[in-house]
């Protein structure tokens, strides 16, 4: 495999792998703020903003690997 | 048939041509030509999808450039200004249009930062984190008008055997430069570290960090001779410090954060436009302008609803929080 091939594996396998941890992290957040819903719907302004907010500092990591992901396929 | 809007032929006759652009544009692109090999003429061929990460220079001003991105900025901070210059301009009791609108802008997010930050902290929070969000939000919407990001003069590269077109627009989406998203960060990390400086005091926003008052406690105890409550005492001291350097540190990696989450979002935005664009260049990217709308509101607020809360937990310092709990 020359460099170039490897490259690109890289930059797959980096999004790839990289956004696992936050599929299940977001996975895990959507799974409580629906319980929590589900055992207190008036509380329901509340979970949504803390939900999101949680969700950004997740998906935040699933970024970080894109970002690699980019870099590798098409700066460096 | 009156809820349609329109008579049932026109309906039908919208659906047709619809499809037929969906369908003509699918075989044509490289996907359909691919798949069910066609030879394309060549004026109707896609040139190669081009990614620029770096922002194109449009211009130099005495050295310093002037890159689309930055362009399509001052669009939005002139939008902005404007528009609430207009709206602010003849204040009346009975609101028009385009009062009410600002006035309906402005008390949402208003609402926002009470149930967050309380009654007390409103005012201190209002003006930066309004700012961030419109901004942020106009940049976003503003980039997927028609013609941003593809209106522009056209450059013919050579790269060995092959050549292609890449057009260099004259504006980009402004979210997609990492600069901008850097000096917003850095803007609001500024803003949250000031204000705990400032409303807290400085040695007591220090001490929130690294917990000074128990390690001065424990000397108290070695000048009394109460040697083991002293040893217990120091040791926690300096694990709490240890603690508060790595708080600090992670106040840091805020910055890094908040700059990597919007520009990762919006440039992988238009990637995915792009991509779509490639492939299907009728009615399939339409979808995707509506996950990139609400992307881009999302972003917005997580960005202006992060330096909230941060600013929040800045104002309210350790022991303020303990004693609401005790």
């Amino acid at each position: 495999m020359d460099a170039e091939t490897m490259k690109m594996l890289g930059a797959g396998l980096a999004a790839g792998l990289g956004m696992l941890g936050p599929g299940i992290g977001l996975g895990l957040i959507g799974l409580g703020a629906m319980q929590a819903l589900g055992r207190n719907p008036e509380a329901r302004g509340v979970l949504l903003t803390n939900m999101i907010l949680i969700g950004a500092l997740t998906e935040a990591v699933g970024i970080y690997a894109l970002i690699v992901a980019i870099l590798l396929a098409m700066v460096v | 048939m009156s809820k349609l809007g329109c008579s049932s032929r026109l309906m039908v006759i919208l659906v047709i041509v619809i499809l037929a652009l969906f369908l003509t544009s699918f075989v044509m692109g490289p996907l359909g030509s691919k798949l069910f090999n066609i030879d394309v003429p060549r004026e109707l061929q896609i040139s190669k999808l081009h990614v620029a990460l770096p922002s194109e220079a449009m211009f130099h001003v005495g050295g310093f450039k002037i890159t689309n991105t930055l362009i399509s900025s001052w669009v939005t901070i002139i939008l902005l200004c404007s528009l609430f210059f207009f709206a602010t301009r003849k204040m009346k009791v009975i609101p028009g249009r385009l009062q009410s609108f600002a006035e309906v802008v402005v008390d949402g997010i208003h609402n926002t930062i009470e149930g967050v930050a309380g009654p007390k902290h409103v005012r201190t929070f209002l003006p930066i984190v309004t700012t961030i969000f419109l901004y942020v939000v106009t940049n976003a919407l503003l980039a997927l008008v028609p013609l941003w990001g593809t209106w522009g003069p056209v450059e013919h590269i050579t790269e060995g055997s092959h050549s292609y077109t890449v057009t260099v627009p004259f504006l980009r989406a402004a979210n997609t430069d990492i600069n901008l998203t850097l000096s917003i960060a850095l803007v609001s990390f500024l803003f949250i570290e000031y204000l705990g400086f400032s409303r807290i005091g400085p040695f007591k926003y220090l001490d929130s960090f690294f917990q000074f008052s128990s390690l001065g406690k424990s000397f108290a105890d070695l000048f009394k001779g109460n040697w083991k409550s002293f040893l217990s005492g120091f040791l926690f001291g300096f694990i709490n410090i240890y603690v508060g350097l790595l708080e600090i540190l992670s106040h840091f990696i805020r910055i890094v954060s908040f700059t990597f989450r919007l520009f990762g979002n919006m440039t992988a935005g238009e990637i995915l436009l792009g991509v779509m664009t490639f492939l299907v260049a009728f009615i399939a990217p339409v979808p995707f302008y509506g996950l990139e709308t609400l992307v881009g509101f999302l972003q917005a607020m997580i960005f202006a609803g992060l330096t909230l809360v941060f600013g929040v937990m800045a104002v309210t310092s350790h022991h303020e929080e303990g004693a609401e709990h005790n």
